[in-house]
């Protein structure tokens, strides 16, 4: 500590030889270490800078993450509101009531057409629509069941149609009974009910005939 | 030098305090960073630190097309603080608490009455329910409302697409736990357990990135497949309920099992139940009586007996013999028929065409008691089925010892044993698949979350009767649908079905009363048997014999036979005589 305090005390005694003899050499110096306070303060500023706009940018991609989480959940979610209604349309008592709706019978005396060789296998009865029952609860003790809004809709907006294609459908069926006659006496095959395509739903949902 | 030592000392004080102090904060912050570190570490990270529960699905019951049976879905809790639900400002406009409980009423179906009144009872708590379980699609609307004071949470729920349609089979699920059939007995491969995860945010609520750790990973449950086809579990059902109501049965079973592999495609109860909604329905209606109720089933019985006789070399189906008016068993206790009271020539296909109960005990009298117990152990009576349903009934078999003489006859026409409707399907299964009788299937198996299949334990095939024995029982019930006096309302143009009937009586604690059981077995299409049917209903009131259950077994038939696309029958049948 006292060699401290010794150098300190002879220090003003040695400065006034070393500003005389390097006042050229100091002024040259001056310029670099300018520099480099200049070039670190930069440098500093520039990192500063740097994790500044980095931790905007990771903070507003939390944002961004969390509102795109956000739409993935309400898409999942329309898929579940469309997978649920998918699943009342395709429960079999709704097949049954919206073919019921369209017009369609059940046969229960099925014949089939072998196309290798147009051979008609069974006996192909036309279907008595006097006969055919209509859908009866299964349960006991359980409310009636409450139906979805969107078969109703679907009900509504096929029987809608029906009535608009029923006219085609006679002229379909004038056709055939014209052409019935024209070859008598050929092959007896029989006709099965003959109904408009069915609604496919967009694909989704097959129809009754087919599952 | 006295400045000098001046100077020293005081840089001594402060080199001193500067060492003083230093040790003060080195020794807090050692406290803090070592000694209590975890502790305050804890603290802070509480104090950030989320946790929310991450949901898993339970698995899915689906048929053998894949349709979803039983599927959980998500659902929503609406809750209310009411120490802040009031009035409120939406759009620059005041919106009154009246007016919103009148809007989340309309949207859910509630009384915006109560409504207010959860809200308005306790305006000190901090939470109440509103409405629970609503669809995704009210919770997207009641959102657009834009209540402050609405929360909003999710839960998962269970729901049966097809409602009552395989209720008896699926079972249900309580509110924390599976209570009956597929749901219960299959909980293992089902179940899910919810994960937790924690993630930290700021003090705007929004997640800090990279913060979300998984405390405990959701495990999703598997999915169940069965071999039902439930569009013609629905039609069976339709059947059951359409022709048991017009009998006015007191209950109705059928199922329809297919013979190359055992495949319950159908098995059906009516009156059944909606797993949906089952608060009002009463037990007697939750279950699966077609496995867990056994009865007597009557002569349907007989085809069996028929086949053991065959099978053991006691008769064959042109075999000739006389079924006497009564069959006197022993001294003063006679066996007589349904109708027919003197002595006919019948073959034993015609013994089982006019289901003769005295032509039936000429024959067993000639098997020993004991073989008898052996054949219909064979046959699977007296045990459960390999399906294994959950609470499945063994049905009673008297063995051989303990049989009384009159009951080692009633056995051969279904009387003094009991089945279950599965057990008695199966055993028709084994009569259509040239005696081998396959182990009954129901669940097919597991399929976990990462898609490995479990196979369900099945059992070994048993070779219960010679094909022969098997072909000529299927020829003699061919001449019932095809000659005998239900031939109007059992035939299918175009094919050749096998079938027969049965009338059992109902034992009560006085013994057989007024009660029956009609059923009817079968099979088609008979040259080459592709599918069983079996119908049964209990107790019915407008009409008590088995032609009664003929025009239900008739529909199904017919249905499963289109259903399934099967070819017309192409051979011509060659039946043995009835009588001679």
């Amino acid at each position: 500590m006292t060699a401290a305090v010794m150098t300190s005390s002879r220090r003003p005694r040695a400065t006034p030889a070393i500003s005389r003899s390097a006042t050229r050499p100091a002024q040259a110096t001056s310029a670099p270490k300018l520099r480099y306070i200049v070039v670190t303060l930069v440098g500093i500023f520039a990192i500063l800078g740097g994790q500044l706009l980095l931790s905007i940018s990771v903070s507003s991609g939390a944002y961004e993450i969390s509102s795109l989480k956000s739409e993935m959940r309400s898409s999942q979610q329309s898929l579940q509101i469309v997978g649920e209604e998918i699943g009342a349309l395709n429960a079999p008592d709704t097949l049954a009531s919206l073919a019921a709706s369209m017009g369609m019978v059940e046969d229960n005396n099925p014949a089939y057409l072998r196309v290798s060789d147009g051979i008609v296998l069974g006996e192909a009865l036309p279907a008595d629509p006097s006969e055919q029952a209509g859908i009866v609860g299964v349960t006991a003790g359980t409310e009636a069941p409450v139906i979805s809004p969107i078969i109703t809709d679907v009900s509504a907006a096929l029987s809608a149609q029906a009535v608009v294609e029923m006219s085609a459908e006679d002229a379909l069926a004038q056709a055939l009974s014209v052409e019935a006659e024209a070859q008598e006496g050929s092959i007896q095959t029989a006709m099965v009910v003959t109904t408009t395509a069915p609604t496919t739903f967009g694909g989704s949902i097959p129809s009754p005939s087919t599952r | 030098m006295t400045h000098q030592r001046l100077t020293s000392r005081r840089m001594a004080i402060a080199l001193l305090l500067v060492f003083v102090i230093a040790a003060l904060f080195l020794t807090r912050l050692v406290d803090v960073q070592v000694v209590r570190a975890s502790e305050l570490q804890e603290q802070s990270e509480a104090i950030r630190t989320t946790q929310e529960t991450v949901w898993a699905s339970r698995g899915s019951i689906v048929d053998s097309f894949g349709n979803d049976l039983a599927v959980d879905v998500d659902r929503y809790d609406i809750s209310a603080d009411p120490s802040v639900a009031g009035d409120f400002r939406r759009d620059g406009e005041t919106i009154s608490l009246e007016s919103a409980m009148a809007d989340i009423a309309q949207l859910t179906g509630a009384v915006a009455e109560e409504l207010v009144y959860a809200v308005r009872q306790d305006p000190e708590s901090r939470f109440t329910y509103l409405v629970k379980g609503v669809s995704p699609e009210t919770r997207l609307a009641l959102r657009e409302l834009g209540i402050p004071w609405l929360q909003i949470d999710l839960v998962r729920e269970r729901t049966y697409p097809f409602g009552a349609v395989a209720g008896n089979i699926t079972g249900m699920l309580g509110t924390d736990r599976p209570l009956a059939g597929v749901e219960l007995d299959w909980d293992e491969c089902l179940a899910a357990h919810n994960g937790v995860a924690t993630y930290q945010r700021g003090a705007d609520g929004v997640r800090l990135p990279g913060t979300t750790t998984t405390v405990e990973a959701p495990v999703h449950g598997g999915d169940v497949v069965l071999t039902l086809d439930s569009d013609l579990q629905w039609y069976v059902l339709q059947q059951l309920a359409d022709h048991g109501s017009r009998l006015g049965a007191e209950s109705g079973s059928a199922m329809v099992v297919r013979v190359k592999d055992g495949h319950i495609l159908a098995a059906a109860d009516w009156p059944t139940f909606d797993p949906n909604d089952f608060s009002q329905t009463p037990t007697s209606n939750t279950g699966a009586r077609i496995f867990s109720s056994p009865y007597e089933p009557g002569s349907i019985m007989k085809a069996i007996g028929v086949a053991m006789l065959i099978d053991a070399g006691y008769t064959y189906a042109e075999d000739r013999l006389v079924a006497p008016g009564f069959y006197e068993v022993y001294s003063g206790r006679y066996i007589k028929n349904y109708s027919v009271a003197q002595d006919t020539q019948l073959t034993t296909a015609g013994v089982l065409q006019t289901s003769s109960n005295t032509g039936m005990s000429v024959l067993a009298d000639r098997m020993p008691a004991a073989t008898a117990t052996r054949y219909f152990e064979k046959f699977g009576f007296g045990e459960i089925t390999a399906v294994d349903f959950l609470g499945e009934s063994q049905g009673v078999v008297n063995s051989g010892d303990s049989l009384d003489v009159v009951t080692r006859y009633n056995q051969f026409f279904g009387q003094g044993i009991s089945v279950t409707a599965a057990q008695m399907a199966g055993s028709y299964q084994t009569l259509a698949n040239d005696g081998v009788r396959l182990p009954l299937r129901l669940v097919d198996g597991c399929r976990s979350i990462d898609g490995q299949w479990v196979s369900a334990p099945s059992a070994e095939p048993v070779t219960v009767v010679s094909p022969s024995a098997a072909q000529q029982v299927v020829r003699s019930l061919e001449t019932i649908v095809s000659q005998g006096p239900l031939r109007n309302t059992l035939s299918i143009p175009g094919y050749r079905v096998a079938a027969k009937t049965g009338t059992a009586e109902i034992a009560d604690a006085t013994g057989y009363g007024d009660e029956r059981v009609i059923s009817l077995a079968g099979m088609a299409p008979a040259e080459d048997p592709e599918y069983v049917v079996l119908v049964s209903f209990t107790k019915p009131q407008t009409s008590r014999v088995s032609s009664a259950a003929a025009p239900a077994f008739h529909d199904v038939m017919s249905h499963v036979l289109k259903h399934y696309r099967v070819a017309p029958s192409s051979v011509p049948a060659v039946l043995p005589p009835v009588t001679w």
